[in-house]
């Protein structure tokens, strides 16, 4: 029996009912297939769309925290120049305050000296002229009890008086000078 | 105990009393044969030259639902964010695009993708048919089933090649070697011709049957030589040699069920690799 059978048995055979059904098989599958693939690829097409979009956000995002930073750092630059301008400006106006007041406090002291100059020398005229006067008088009192005459004659009387004092003034500058050698 | 190894029990109690090693009868060793592709059928048409209903209709049957149900439960609901099932199917079409289907036509295979996704999974699951248990027998050792496949894609090629060059381009880019010198083309013409148009597709169809049959063919050998070495009931340490030899056999046949699966996803893939190529090759043109 097993013989016979192998007899008949070609193994290369191609029954036309199993090739039939092997080609509605496929063709079915196929079909299938066919039919649900734009779920799949509809799928991909959406995720690969999502992710781009999802890079294009980051880049996005990442474009603008540069420029922020960008900004901040120009802005940060900027405080340290201002900061670094008012310090030189500080400084020149501390110079220039010193500066005046030295200029205000020599002057007042020039001014102080000059003043105390002026009063010296106006309490010397003040003091020459009343000893001149004093001296005149007394030279007078004394010329008249000495010669015993008075001088009536009140030209001659100060012409007099005048050229003693001259003398005197010379006499005393001379002195002076001698002293100041 | 699987289908094949009832069959062939059946095969050799025909002829002993005690299909085993060490029996009384001095019966051998019955190699399994072919006729373990040639199931009984359930139900005969007959016709001449048909096989009726049998184990490989059945099991072309439960193949064409497997790959039905998971392509559709796995893409139904195909969403952005994928699911388990989405992701296995995706990740299996993103195999087959950059793994068979671009090498060999580049992007614009892309449009072929679905047949051969279709190709692809059909092949495998009607090979894989041959290790599941109580099914035990791929639908595609039956030449009928790759021949289909097989002269599927040849007709596409023809057709293929014909709407993009015309057909005498086609034909003269198939048979016509560029740059071949005239006095040769008498001989190159008809051996281009058998080689493209006859041995291509034919090749195309009996490797992937041939390798499916022989590995079924090993394993059925090495089921049948684990029962036939099987008989502890031989008495004494005869019984426990043939217990030894009977676990070498199986340890054999589960090496070999191993193999068997790495060379169905192998043949699965080298038949789309191919089918790929063919198709590419008719856009193309030339040769």
């Amino acid at each position: 029996m097993i013989t016979m059978a192998a007899e008949q048995e070609n193994i290369l055979r191609i029954h036309w009912d199993e090739f039939t059904f092997g080609l509605i098989a496929f063709l079915l599958i196929l079909g299938v297939v066919t039919k649900m693939w734009p779920r799949m690829t509809k799928a991909l097409d959406e995720r690969a769309n999502q992710i781009e979009g999802g890079i294009e956000r980051a880049k996005k995002a990442e474009a603008e925290a540069e420029e922020i930073r960008q900004q901040y750092r120009e802005k940060l630059e900027e405080a340290h120049r201002e900061y670094a301008r008012e310090l030189e400006k500080a400084k020149e106006q501390r110079a220039a305050i010193i500066a005046e007041a030295r200029e205000e406090a020599q002057t007042e002291a020039r001014r102080i000296l000059d003043a105390a100059h002026a009063q010296i020398e106006a309490d010397r005229q003040q003091a020459l002229v009343q000893l001149r006067a004093e001296i005149g008088s007394l030279s007078t009192d004394l010329a008249g009890r000495i010669v015993g005459e008075t001088l009536s004659d009140s030209a001659a009387q100060s012409r007099v008086i005048d050229r003693f004092l001259a003398e005197l003034e010379q006499g005393e500058s001379a002195a002076q000078q001698a002293e100041v050698r | 105990m699987s289908a094949d190894v009832r069959t062939v029990v059946a095969a050799a109690a025909d002829g002993c009393e005690d299909p085993h090693i060490f029996n009384d009868f001095g019966c051998g060793f019955e190699a399994p044969t072919t006729s373990l592709f040639f199931p009984t059928p359930w139900l005969d048409f007959g016709l001449p030259a048909t096989s009726g209903i049998t184990k490989y209709t059945a099991l072309l049957v439960v193949s064409v639902l497997i790959v039905i149900g998971f392509w559709f439960f796995t893409t139904r609901r195909a969403k952005v964010v994928p699911g388990r099932g989405q992701s296995v199917a995706e990740m299996l079409v993103v195999f087959i695009r950059d793994q068979m289907v671009r090498p060999g036509m580049g992007k614009r295979g892309d449009a072929y993708l679905p047949l051969m996704v279709t190709l692809f999974l059909f092949i495998l699951t009607m090979n894989v048919m041959g290790i599941i248990p109580g099914a035990q027998l791929p639908v595609t050792s039956n030449l009928a089933f790759p021949a289909v496949l097989a002269l599927s894609i040849y007709l596409l090629w023809n057709i293929i090649g014909i709407r993009e060059h015309g057909f005498a381009g086609h034909f003269k880019g198939k048979l016509v070697p560029g740059g071949a010198p005239a006095w040769i083309l008498p001989v190159l013409v008809p051996i281009e011709f058998i080689s493209n148009f006859v041995f291509r597709p034919v090749t195309h169809a009996v490797r992937l049957f041939a390798t499916m049959f022989a590995g079924h063919m090993l394993l059925a050998v090495f089921a049948a030589a684990g029962f036939y070495l099987f008989n502890p009931d031989a008495g004494g340490i005869l019984g426990v040699i043939s217990v030894g030899y009977s676990g070498m056999a199986l340890v054999g046949f589960l090496v070999f069920t191993a193999f068997e699966l790495f060379i169905m996803g192998l043949q699965a893939y080298v038949f789309v690799l191919l089918a790929s190529f063919y198709i590419g090759e008719a856009i193309e043109g030339a040769h």
